[in-house]
């Protein structure tokens, strides 16, 4: 069995199983607790708690004025990041095979090269990133090692598929094979460690938006 | 004086006498070194290398295949430029094109081995039935495992032509009844150059041997002793559809517009980005074309196990068709284990609260 | 939205034409040729297996363009030589089967190689011319 073999065959299966597992089990684990509230009485003009949630999520996507200055970067390149993680992953042709093949839906493409150049910008996005957490003394000191692993195994796709890419330090299919190991250990500790925000972030928020609601802060 | 040894004539010496000048080795090492990419300039020495040679011995083993790469080296070739490689060859056994036959062409074998002991080449197209001793396939009686043997013990180097030779090719194709096997799995102890190809490019075969005559050495070989010549970069990389995959302009299927286009057929199931081979170079048949500028996708026949890469028209990217159920399986076992996580949690909420407040429950 | 939509003005079959290609190879012949003239022997330009479009070899020909000489050999099928409109450039093209293009290269120097003849070819020759007179004598002495 060669490298890529292995790649796509045991491993991806394997991280996959343990990707979608681990996710559920976190996902339902934390949703089926108590969703307990302050015992409290609300105060008096407060928003309904579905109405504070909505807005605690929706709210949540720009920084409150006072914040501005100081939270700007934060926000920019976490959207930069964001959005070019979300075009790379899934416009990028070879991805949404890779969808098709699992789940029979598919979608148009972006251009190779825009998706590469994107690839570049994301890529640059997280490096801004560390060295933004490195930079603050208050970043660095909350900052720990789920922090650093999550960073490292988000970037080694994005960093691996360029490669692979460009044809760059190795033949094609192991630069592909080391590509899809990449993601393999990414799909491992998603569910594990803070990668796991992406499905929750909405529920916290939302759950934060209810709990300042109840109290009658603004959001 | 003492009489020297009469030595047996150079190529050049051999070719004179029919008219052939040292022009057309000339021309025929400049071909040579284009197609392999030598480095400028090496064609004089290539031509003088070839001319002051002798005929080199070649004893070609046909195992289990289907003449295909025979058919490719001999049927390409008019009488001319190209034709030159069987000048500079000595077939002394091949049972497809020799006229003798039966015990008559054993014994031809049986002689070149004897007289050219240690420096005759040995082709060999076909894999090697190894399970019961071998019994799948024999030649006048003798199994072709002990042929392959008997015939490499004394030769300078053996070239696996084709896929078969080189990496089992289809006879070891699941579930391999035969236990076909490639040739370096056999021989171990002698420089072996895999030509793979179903079949390969006649211009493979014939650089290589030519090099081999002309430099007496191997030419540079890649992890799968393949020469870099040849295999040195993938399909995909030398394939003038190229940029539509860059542009992500893929056909769908064989006959919609994007297909009648000439778009990339990734998305088709074409092996073009992981098979390293020089179709896109030199093309077939005298440089007519090759399968994706024919409309099909490379099937990646120069590459081990090709047959059992799963399926021809299934796009490289997707290997995952049998992972619904485990997933909805791991998904179920995931929901449950959530939930049984925060029931747990519950419970013990409960319990810590009552054990904070024994008298919670009688105030409600 | 189709891919194709995205992309309405993309031709079919081969993509680009002219590469720029051509440009860059005449960059090398102009740098091979001035070492050349500076006594030095280079070696030829192959352009076999450049990846030259049919756009770019008829441009790069045409630029280059004919100059004096113009021979054609005939061994191993037929080659064409020719001098270009540059003295000491050469272009040289040998034809396979059917008429195909086998290889192509750019020569420098005072005449390209394969038009020489061989010192081997040459001795052959003279054995060959000497036997020849020789049977021709003795033919004539019979006659007498």
């Amino acid at each position: 069995m060669t490298l890529l073999e292995f790649a796509r065959g045991p491993a991806l299966q394997v991280a996959m199983i343990i990707f979608v597992l681990g996710a559920t089990w976190r996902f339902f684990g934390a949703l089926l607790l108590p969703w307990r509230l302050a015992p409290a009485e609300p105060r008096k003009g407060a928003l309904s708690p579905i109405a504070a949630a909505f807005k605690g999520v929706v709210v949540k996507m720009w920084p409150h004025k006072p914040f501005q200055k100081a939270g700007m970067f934060t926000f920019v390149n976490g959207y930069i990041l964001h959005f070019g993680l979300a075009i790379v992953v899934f416009l990028f042709a070879p991805h949404i095979l890779f969808i098709k093949g699992l789940t029979g839906l598919s979608w148009p493409a972006l251009p190779n090269n825009l998706v590469y150049t994107v690839g570049v910008v994301t890529m640059a996005s997280l490096v801004a990133g560390l060295v933004h957490r490195l930079r603050s003394p208050v970043l660095r000191l909350i900052s720990r090692f789920d922090d650093y692993l999550s960073w490292l195994l988000t970037l080694l796709p994005v960093l691996t598929g360029l490669l692979a890419a460009a044809h760059l330090g190795a033949r094609y299919e192991t630069l592909l094979a080391v590509h899809i190991l990449s993601i393999c250990t990414f799909l491992i500790w998603f569910p594990f460690g803070k990668l796991m925000h992406a499905f929750m972030f909405v529920f916290s928020r939302a759950m934060t938006g209810v709990r300042m609601g109840q109290r009658g802060a603004e959001l | 004086m003492p009489q020297a040894p009469k030595l047996a004539p150079t190529l050049g010496e051999l070719l004179q006498e029919r008219g052939v000048s040292r022009r057309a080795f000339l021309k025929y090492a400049s071909y040579l070194s284009a197609v392999m990419a030598l480095p400028a300039g090496s064609a004089s020495a290539l031509a003088e290398g070839l001319a002051n040679a002798r005929r080199q011995s070649v004893i070609w083993l046909s195992f289990q295949e289907c003449t295909g790469c025979t058919e490719s080296l001999t049927r390409s070739f008019s009488p001319t430029l190209e034709s030159l490689i069987f000048d500079l060859i000595s077939l002394d056994y091949h049972h497809t094109l020799q006229a003798a036959s039966g015990e008559a062409a054993e014994k031809a074998r049986e002689a070149a081995m004897a007289e050219n002991k240690g420096k005759y080449v040995v082709v060999v197209d076909g894999a090697v039935p190894t399970k019961d001793g071998g019994l799948y396939s024999t030649i006048a009686g003798v199994s072709n495992l002990d042929m392959l043997k008997a015939t490499a013990k004394d030769a300078m180097a053996v070239i696996a032509v084709g896929t078969c030779a080189a990496f089992g090719g289809i006879p070891k194709a699941r579930p391999n009844p035969t236990g076909a096997a490639a040739i370096d799995e056999i021989i171990t102890d002698k420089p072996i150059i895999n030509i793979p190809g179903c079949p390969p490019i006649p211009e493979a075969m014939a650089g290589v041997v030519s090099y081999l005559v002309s430099f007496v050495k191997l030419p540079e070989l890649d992890h799968l002793r393949r020469p870099k010549a040849f295999f040195g970069e993938t399909i995909h990389d030398r394939c003038y559809r190229r940029p539509f995959y860059e542009r992500g302009l893929f056909a769908e299927g064989f006959d919609d517009a994007g297909a009648r286009q000439g778009w990339c057929l990734y998305k088709v199931g074409c092996k073009g980005p992981v098979t390293y081979n020089a179709c896109a170079t030199l093309k077939w048949n005298g440089g007519v074309s090759f399968p994706i500028q024919s409309g099909h996708g490379c099937l990646g026949c120069s590459e081990p196990d090709f047959w059992d890469q799963g399926g021809f028209y299934r796009p490289l990217s997707t290997n995952l068709r049998d992972m619904g159920p485990a997933l909805a399986g791991a998904a179920l076992a995931g929901a449950a284990l959530g939930a049984g996580a925060a029931w747990a949690s519950r419970r013990h909420q409960e319990s810590y609260q009552r054990e904070q407040n024994p008298n919670e429950g009688d105030k409600k | 939205m189709t891919t194709q939509a995205l992309h309405p003005s993309v031709s079919p079959q081969e993509p680009p034409r002219l590469t720029g290609m051509s440009e860059a190879v005449l960059a090398e012949v102009a740098a091979r040729l001035a070492e050349v003239v500076a006594g030095a022997s280079v070696p030829p330009i192959d352009l076999t297996a450049m990846p030259l479009t049919s756009e770019d070899r008829a441009d790069l020909e045409q630029r280059l363009g004919r100059g004096e000489v113009f021979a054609t050999v005939e061994s191993a099928g037929r080659s064409q030589i020719w001098e270009t409109q540059f003295s000491g450039v050469w272009f040289v093209r040998h034809f396979g089967e059917n008429d195909r293009i086998a290889s192509e290269c750019i020569e420098f120097g005072a005449a390209p190689e394969i038009l020489f003849s061989h010192r081997a070819d040459m001795s052959a020759a003279a054995r060959r011319l000497a036997a020849a007179l020789q049977s021709a004598d003795a033919r004539e002495k019979t006659d007498h």
